[in-house]
């Protein structure tokens, strides 16, 4: 039966085409609505933001109007391919930060003026680097993120750990002062780590001084395997051994981890900035914990510094398939401006300008994350990576690390291999 | 048929009718009627299967799918597969765990149907609604549904299994390990597929005459003995079509997995279709995929061809 529905897409597909080039180049009218593409983060943390830049584009355009669609990062790659196959991709289309190289380097966006967008000049550094192609610009910096430990105040204190930890060594220690205290239900975990949470277990990685792959001489090696990234995952083998209780098989957003934590079995969780509101969302999660929640940045091995932290973000790119260049143009000068940037600062981001950095600064609740952001760590910059993350490369070998079906090293190993296979070839 | 349309040709061929235009369209008439069916086949399954070899000798990455061309490689990706031992081990799970499936579905599902023949009345009513209600869930339900029940935190049969003091299963994770996940998913597939079987038997063994059964048992026959000799050849047929459908639909099985699975399967878990959709649809090799979807159809035509010349022998015995 798949063979049949594969066949039966693949000629949808086909026919798509070909209905799409038999009407290419008729369509000079003008544009009724344009369709945007965004993650649902933004439909569930700041659906302000997006309402604000709808009503300042239609300020502009009144006749046009704005679909945004929402997409989930499960599947959202998949559907973008098929839309590009069937030439009907959206106007605009929010991209993960480490997944934009695959799709610049293939010409699936067109290129944009710097100068027509605005704080352009001020843009963060690391999501501007991620939006450039062979020194062009494909896309617009839209928000970055990154993790810190986010914890249970109140249980922190019923535990008698005074303070926040200011090294590994003593986070892993407080770790165990709850599990004494907390424990003895089967159902508590003092840190929730489930077993796929690439992002937050590569940071142990980086902690030790090792990395995902090297470039030299133009040839990307996976370096998983490397004394130093072994000792990183060894840590993170008994951190996560001795303080979760998190499904081994399982990831972080398969249930939200921040809405686990709500349920109040957990003493803390290494999350984005965004996830502490959602913890506390009516609905979902529990808002009684306000009080009690706080969050600070995971600490390193090292003393007094923090341990680097992924750090994610995304990009909003204009497919080559639309017509509708200038106005998905204005759309995304609408999304990026200051005032809906500020939006998704206010909702738990850093947003893609340095000139509202000092507003997260004096935000409590931003604070932490920002200071985490200091130290950070990126994924490999080859337009093959998005087939590393789609293959579950790292999710695999941490699933094998945790639940003992391969030693730390056999794991690294053998990810490491597939990773230099599929950074040189693609496949 | 084939007893109907032998005893007919004989009778036809000896009357010599002259040629009419009523001939004419009678000759014309079946043809007629079967061009649309003949048209919907060729557009939705011919031209795709011509398109999906055509792509399995092409390189088409997201470069080619963005250009909508693929560029000519030969017999590149068909010996790039058959080259990864990753290919080898992925065709051997499909094989096991059809073979698994597939035996698990057939003696389940033909041990229901005889335990309908036996109960009462009510019973045969209450069991085939079971199984039309099972047969009637949709598989996403049912993966949900699933789930929930071998859930590694809330799971019932977690919960069951540490009550029945079977072990500690509070917290265990089924998918840790391969050969329980694998055990869960089969178990998930066969439950779904045995109400087709079962109710399908059950319409067979309501044709198998009764005088031969009495004569079995007369003749001093085991229920056991009797099942062998007298209903099963009689169910031949039956069985040789049920067994080759569950070969095609196990084999090629791939909803239950990828739900169950949030899409995400470690590659532990990968099924020929898993495979096939993970190559061009997750990674983007979309010419690879379809290498792989073609070598599926090939093992799959092989392995279903031996069952349908039995099929026919059998037709043509009777």
């Amino acid at each position: 039966m798949k063979t049949r529905i594969m066949a039966a897409a693949i000629l949808a597909v086909v026919l798509a085409a070909a209905a799409s080039t038999a009407s290419g180049g008729t369509s000079s009218a003008k544009a009724t609505k344009i369709v945007v593409w965004l993650q649902n983060d933004a439909q569930s943390g700041w659906p302000e933001a997006v309402a604000l830049a709808n009503r300042l584009f239609k300020a502009q355009h009144p006749d046009v109007d704005v679909d945004v669609q929402y997409q989930t990062w499960g599947a959202h790659l998949q559907k973008f391919d098929a839309a590009l196959a069937g030439g009907d991709a959206p106007d605009v289309i929010e991209l993960g930060n480490s997944e934009m190289t695959k799709y610049m380097a293939a010409g699936a966006f067109k290129q944009l003026t710097q100068s027509a967008f605005p704080n352009n000049k001020t843009w963060l550094s690391g999501l501007k680097a991620s939006s450039m192609y062979n020194g062009k610009l494909y896309g617009v910096p839209y928000y970055a993120g990154c993790r810190a430990v986010i914890y249970r105040k109140d249980q922190y204190r019923g535990a008698g750990i005074k303070g926040t930890p200011a090294n590994l060594a003593q986070f892993v220690a407080a770790g165990k002062k709850l599990m004494k205290k907390y424990g003895k239900d089967q159902g508590y975990s003092a840190l929730y780590f489930p077993g796929k949470y690439w992002y937050a277990g590569m940071g142990f990685v980086y902690d030790y001084g090792g990395q995902i792959a090297v470039r030299k001489n133009g040839k990307w090696k996976g370096t998983l395997n490397s004394p130093r990234a072994l000792r990183g995952l060894t840590v993170l083998k008994a951190t996560v051994h001795s303080l979760s209780r998190a499904n081994k098989t399982g990831d972080e957003a398969n249930p939200q981890q921040s809405l686990v934590f709500s349920k109040g079995k957990v003493g803390s969780f290494i999350g984005n900035g965004w996830e502490w509101p959602y913890a506390l969302d009516d609905k979902l999660g529990n808002p009684g914990l306000a009080p009690v929640m706080g969050a600070y940045p995971m600490p390193s091995h090292i003393k007094g510094r923090s341990m680097p932290t992924f750090i994610g973000g995304s990009d909003l790119g204009v497919p080559v398939t639309t017509k509708n260049t200038s106005l998905a143009a204005d759309w995304i000068k609408a999304f990026t401006g200051t005032a809906a940037e500020s939006e998704i600062a206010k909702s738990g981001n850093i947003a893609n300008t340095t000139k509202l950095l000092a507003y997260n600064a004096s935000n409590p609740k931003l604070a932490p994350f920002a200071k985490a952001a200091k130290s950070g760590w990126f994924v490999p910059t080859s337009p093959n990576w998005t087939n590393v993350e789609n293959a579950n490369v790292l999710q695999n070998m941490l699933v094998k690390i945790f639940t003992g079906r391969a030693s730390v090293k056999a794991a690294a190993t053998s990810a490491s291999a597939q990773i230099t296979r599929i950074l040189n070839t693609g496949a | 048929m084939a007893a109907v349309a032998e005893s007919d040709l004989p009778v036809a061929s000896r009357r010599r009718r002259p040629f009419t235009r009523q001939r004419v369209g009678r000759a014309i008439a079946p043809y007629a009627l079967m061009a649309p069916a003949l048209l919907v086949l060729g557009v939705v399954l011919a031209y795709p299967l011509y398109k999906l070899v055509q792509m399995s000798f092409q390189k088409y990455g997201l470069s080619e799918l963005i250009r909508h061309k693929g560029t000519w490689v030969g017999t590149a990706n068909y010996s790039q597969i058959l080259h990864d031992g990753e290919f080898w081990h992925v065709v051997l799970r499909t094989v096991l765990f059809t073979v698994a499936a597939v035996g698990l579905t057939m003696v389940l599902g033909t041990a229901i149907a005889l335990l309908l023949l036996q109960v009462s009345k009510w019973m045969q009513i209450a069991l085939t609604t079971g199984l039309v209600l099972v047969w009637s869930v949709p598989v996403i339900v049912a993966v949900d549904i699933w789930r929930w029940m071998i859930d590694y935190e809330f799971g019932v049969a977690n919960w069951t299994l540490t009550k029945l003091h079977l072990g500690d299963f509070s917290r265990y994770d089924w998918f840790a390990n391969p050969w329980t996940g694998f055990g869960v998913l089969t178990a998930l597939v066969v439950w779904g597929a045995i109400p087709f079987v079962s109710i399908t038997v059950y319409a067979g063994l309501a044709q198998v005459p009764k005088e031969l059964l009495e004569a079995a048992a007369i003749d001093g026959a085991r229920p056991w003995n009797t099942f062998r000799e007298v209903t099963m050849p009689l169910l031949k047929p039956i069985f040789v079509i049920l067994a080759s459908l569950s070969i095609i639909w196990d084999f090629q099985v791939f909803q239950q997995l990828w739900i169950f699975l949030d899409g995400r399967p470690s590659p532990d878990y990968y099924t020929m279709a898993i495979y096939a959709f993970q190559k061009s649809f997750v990674i983007g090799e979309y010419g690879l995929g379809a290498a792989i979807a073609v070598v599926m159809v090939l093992l799959m035509f092989g392995a279903t061809l031996v069952y349908l010349r039995q099929m026919l022998r059998t037709g043509e015995v009777h």
